[in-house]
């Protein structure tokens, strides 16, 4: 080999590697690849909210029916807890004739539950026919309508569409419908007195599903968890005359959970679960409507169940959709609040709850694991408040429920699956102990209103009926 | 004359045993083709109620990507915005941007079709069988996301290698008649 080849052979080397390195360079090995970017949808602009006259049809149909005493004014009852205080004692077995069913009535498919006061029924049902929500109002013992008030609004099914409990007090009715409209009537006859269409006044968006936040009124005060705008808002519910509203600087939005009164540290309060954070609002005194307390830390795209407010300050918070549970502590110091996380988990590590608040009983939480709770999903579960990642029991791999509710009267525990089986437990702080269970009606499909208990009667529906059943011995 | 019609009698009977036993061969061999076509044989099925997403479906195959496709049976799903079988948990935004989509290999096409409902296709040529779509919708939804063994990618192993290690016992040998366990009345769109 000559000088001349051996001189030529590393220039030759160096520029094939040159090459190879440019070509390596400037090949784009994902040039093949689609990008995936939002828009690709192609998403509609949204729908231009609809102008409503809230509360222009009302219809009269009987004025007869039977005074009763007790009440059940509003979701999870008149102490906001889903526990029954009445006295009426209850049966623990249906009996070879099953569920004594005094009356049943066909609804437009929703989850919207009843309110009851003193003999009388109150449910915001929407009328596919007409396409109106209706605040229909029943005689609890034999089902009877007596009137129905509401306004046309169109609403296209999206996995039921009526789904929130009206509150109601000896003078006053007040709904939140499907899409965001308040509406607060009198009790006795129906006659309207204000409405709020909370999208129009606030810019908020309307949930997922439609509105599942179910109203409150405190002391003839209407509280509303709306976002957009503002945070919450109070309204009289004599005169519809705005008391106070709460600023919203982050822009939180509203969630399917409802406001919660809550006393702690000396300060009555609010608890307001909102898409984007939890905060506490002062439901009193000069600075009624302010921010006492908040914390982004609890932040998910849904949340269903309403904040679960302790006695030692211990807010339980959980949802569905793989958000799992935050446990968390609020402390009071001078009148100063100040709240901070002690413990969050998935789903499967701990109780955890898709739709249904928990309960809160004998210092002991229960409540149903969602579908993603693990090897313990859809059983219903017991948990100390110190560490609700420890079960204290479970209901048992043969006995799991779905995402209905549960509440606890005259010290039974009742239990709804999604196809309308009832269960009858003993609660207990130590075991699950079945007492009955029957199927109450055929064909049933998601049977996810919260329960309604007075004078023994109790109302519950699955998506499209309604029934009442007579509890009493 | 007598012994004519003897000799003319035999060969008939020959004749007619001889056409006898064509017939009933051709019989034969038609009823074997046809039992073999309306039977087939076996072939593995998954049973998406017992399924439990637990992902196996996508790495065991022995096909790369695995046989086991995710189909949707339109008539059960609720059509959501929130869809938890296409929307990672706690997505930025409901959008077909990649960072919020769950699929890992965008297998699953979102169309709007009108306020508030969206449409969901599987592109068959991307889903590896990875299920994290119907854990998704099996846990948030109607569950009409689910998988399947889809017969024209499946080489029908003497000893499916994904029902080996199956924890849920979801995949079995069904007669390939009724290769196919779909909820709600599903038909293959493409």
């Amino acid at each position: 080999m000559t000088k001349k080849t051996l001189n030529i052979i590393p220039i030759v080397v160096s520029t094939i590697a040159l090459v190879s390195i440019f070509w390596w360079l400037s090949a784009d090995p994902t040039k093949d690849m689609t990008v995936n970017l939002e828009g690709a949808d192609n998403r509609g602009a949204g729908v231009a909210a609809q102008d409503v006259t809230i509360g222009e049809l009302f219809e009269e149909y009987s004025s007869d029916y039977q005074p009763m005493n007790e009440t059940w004014p509003n979701f999870r009852g008149a102490d906001h807890d889903n526990i029954s205080k009445s006295p009426v004692k209850l049966i623990d077995k249906f009996g070879a004739e099953g569920p004594k069913i005094v009356w049943s009535l066909d609804l437009g498919e929703g989850h919207s539950g009843a309110a009851i006061y003193k003999g009388l029924a109150y449910i915001l049902d929407y009328n596919e026919e007409e396409r109106a929500d209706k605040l229909r109002c029943f005689s609890l013992v034999d089902g009877k309508e007596q009137w129905s008030r509401g306004y046309d609004v169109a609403v296209k099914r999206n996995h039921g569409m009526s789904r929130t409990i009206p509150a109601v007090t000896e003078d006053y009715i007040l709904t939140i419908g499907p899409k965001c409209h308040v509406m607060c009537l009198d009790r006795e006859n129906g006659n309207f007195r204000w409405g709020l269409d909370i999208v129009k006044e606030y810019g908020n968006e309307i949930p997922f599903w439609y509105t599942g936040q179910c109203p409150l009124i405190d002391n003839g005060v209407a509280i509303l968890g709306v976002g957009g705008s503002k945070m919450m808002v109070a309204v009289d519910c004599e005169s519809g005359e705005k008391l106070w509203e709460t600023p919203n600087p982050n822009g939180w939005q509203m969630s399917h959970s409802s406001v919660m009164p809550y006393t702690f540290g000396g300060r009555k309060m609010y608890v307001y679960s909102a898409i984007g954070g939890i905060v506490g609002v002062a439901a009193d005194g000069p600075d009624a409507g302010s921010v006492l307390w908040s914390t982004n830390a609890w932040n998910h795209s849904v949340v269903a169940p309403s904040p679960l407010c302790m006695p030692d300050g211990k807010i339980f918070l959980t949802a569905g959709y793989g958000a799992g549970s935050m446990m968390l502590k609020l402390s009071e110091n001078n009148g100063q609040f100040s709240v901070e996380a002690i413990d969050e988990y998935s789903p499967k590590d701990g109780l955890a709850c898709e739709q249904q608040t928990p309960l809160y009983w004998n210092g002991r939480l229960f409540g149903i694991l969602p579908k993603d709770g693990g090897a313990l999903r859809n059983q219903l579960v017991c948990v100390d408040p110190s560490d609700t990642k420890k079960m204290v029991w479970s209901s048992g791999k043969d006995m799991r429920f779905g995402l209905g509710p549960y509440f606890i009267a005259d010290n039974k525990m009742f239990i709804l699956n999604d196809d309308a089986t009832l269960t009858i437990a003993r609660p207990g702080t130590k075991e699950f102990i079945l007492l009955d269970q029957v199927k109450v009606f055929e064909d049933a499909h998601d049977a996810w209103a919260p329960f309604a208990l007075a004078d023994g009667y109790l109302i519950m529906r699955d998506s499209k009926k309604m029934v009442c059943i007579d509890l009493n011995i | 004359m007598e012994k004519k019609n003897k000799a003319q009698s035999r060969r008939k009977f020959i004749r007619n045993g001889a056409r006898l036993s064509l017939l009933l061969s051709l019989g034969a061999v038609s009823a074997a083709a046809l039992r073999k076509v309306t039977t087939d044989g076996y072939v593995w099925q998954i049973d998406p109620f017992k399924c439990t997403q637990c992902g196996r479906c996508a790495t065991e195959c022995v096909m790369t990507p695995s046989a086991v496709k995710c189909i949707h049976a339109f008539d059960l799903c609720g059509y959501c915005d929130l869809c938890g079988g296409y929307l990672k948990p706690d997505a930025n935004a409901r959008s077909t941007a990649a960072e919020n989509q769950l699929c890992p290999t965008a297998a699953i096409e979102r169309k709007f079709i009108e306020e508030p409902y969206f449409e969901y296709h599987i592109n068959e040529d991307l889903c590896i069988g990875c299920a994290k779509c119907v854990k998704g919708c099996t846990s948030f939804g109607n569950g009409s996301l689910h998988l399947q063994i889809m017969h024209h990618l499946c080489v029908n192993c003497n000893e499916c290698s994904i029902a080996r290690v199956c924890p849920s016992d979801a995949i079995s040998r069904v007669q390939a008649s009724e290769a196919y366990k779909v909820k709600g009345s599903w038909t293959n769109p493409t």
